[in-house]
């Protein structure tokens, strides 16, 4: 530390005391260096009346809003889910889960007769779950997988959306297959939940919103896509 | 600071220092605020890098000036592609009443805004927030004396611009 620095760390309480008392007895017998300190003094108090008043004041109420807890944010999902995606609604309305979480990959077990099965890293859909997305129509459920709706994503593939008993998810074809690519688990004792009234799981909801492309299939595009082989 | 409530009541508890410290970095009110903003989205969103039992308040302030490094250089790429003519302050909405409170800010926001970024952050965190030369060495990973001798510079270069009234 030069001597000036030194002299900064006095006025600022760094300094031990030996420095201390010897950087003060200095600072006495120069009054060069006394100025200086009574300078730098009041620019510190300067500085505090310019910024503590902030500290002060009440936050914007934007801040505080930043803070709020994460309810928010589910409100705003579905906000968001029905401004844009008009064509759920009808769909909601059947659907009763509560999201949790997303399993993907390795929290799938490999075990045969699952809804989903991992293959060269991919997880794909299995058993009943794969003939529903293969077969099922939105508009004429058959099964315990109900599927909710279908639409081309961005890369161009058809994707489809469905609830199950154990919850709901979205597939997407990948080399003639279903390839999961978000699976949301329901919860058991829900249903009183408000949030069944907003159908569509939020998370599954923000998954389709930010891989659609265009509207979601109407009933007859969901049809075709089918007798073609969802190509 | 008390260890049963909640990280978001703690984070509010913060608050007001890191408005403050915002404004210290920041040119105008409305980008402190900004700033101000980003902070907390990203210490909620980040919130399980915090380990419990570690200043929560230096955590923040980290991750304040981190977020301002990354929007002042940005801004500074911005302002060099424009013209240079608009010399006067932008003062967004200002957070005090009183027009000599309001004078004094600007004043100061001004000179601090003049000063280089590294001795601009180490100005704030010591003489407007009051931290210590060690712990401002610890949050901004760099040596004691580094920041020792940036906070000479700083406040020579701020005496020199803001006089000592």
């Amino acid at each position: 530390m030069n001597e000036d620095e030194k002299f900064f760390a006095w006025l600022d309480g760094e300094l031990g005391p030996d420095e201390a008392a010897a950087m003060e007895a200095k600072v006495a017998g120069d009054p060069a260096l006394a100025q200086l300190a009574d300078q730098h003094r009041a620019l510190g108090a300067t500085l505090k009346r310019a910024f503590d008043p902030i500290a002060e004041a009440a936050s914007p109420e934007r801040l505080q809003a930043a803070l709020r807890p994460p309810a928010q944010v589910i409100d705003f999902a579905a906000a968001r889910r029905s401004r844009s995606m008009p064509a759920l609604a009808q769909w909601t309305a059947m659907a009763a889960t509560l999201a949790i979480g997303v399993l993907v990959g390795t929290q799938v077990p490999r075990s045969s007769g699952g809804p989903v099965e991992v293959r060269d890293g991919r997880l794909y859909a299995a058993a009943s779950l794969n003939r529903a997305l293969d077969t099922e129509l939105a508009s004429a459920p058959t099964g315990d997988v109900r599927i909710g709706i279908t639409y081309r994503d961005q890369a161009g593939e058809i994707c489809r959306t469905y609830t199950a008993e154990g919850g709901s998810g979205l597939a997407c074809r990948n080399g003639g297959r279903w390839q999961m690519k978000g699976m949301f688990a329901a919860t058991e004792g829900q249903s009183g939940d408000y949030r069944m009234a907003a159908g569509m799981d939020p998370d599954l909801a923000a998954l389709v919103d930010s891989t659609i492309a265009g509207a979601p299939f109407d009933e007859a595009q969901e049809k075709g896509a089918r007798d073609k082989g969802w190509h | 600071m008390d260890q049963s409530s909640s990280f978001e009541d703690q984070l509010a508890g913060l608050l007001p220092r890191l408005r403050r410290f915002a404004h210290s970095l920041s040119r105008d009110a409305s980008d402190a605020d900004d700033l101000t903003q980003a902070t907390i989205e990203r210490a909620l969103r980040s919130r399980e890098q915090w380990q419990p039992g570690t200043r929560l308040d230096s955590w923040c302030y980290r991750i304040m000036r981190n977020l301002w490094i990354d929007t002042a250089r940005s801004r500074s790429r911005k302002a060099a592609r424009e013209a240079p003519e608009e010399e006067g302050l932008n003062v967004g909405e200002d957070p005090r009443p009183g027009i000599e409170a309001a004078v004094d800010l600007r004043r100061v926001m001004a000179a601090m805004e003049r000063l280089p970024d590294e001795q601009r952050e180490v100005v704030a965190l010591i003489l407007v927030e009051g931290f210590g030369y060690r712990e401002v060495s610890e949050m901004l990973g760099l040596p004691i004396g580094t920041v020792s001798s940036r906070l000479v510079r700083g406040r020579t270069a701020l005496l020199a611009m803001v006089g000592e009234a």
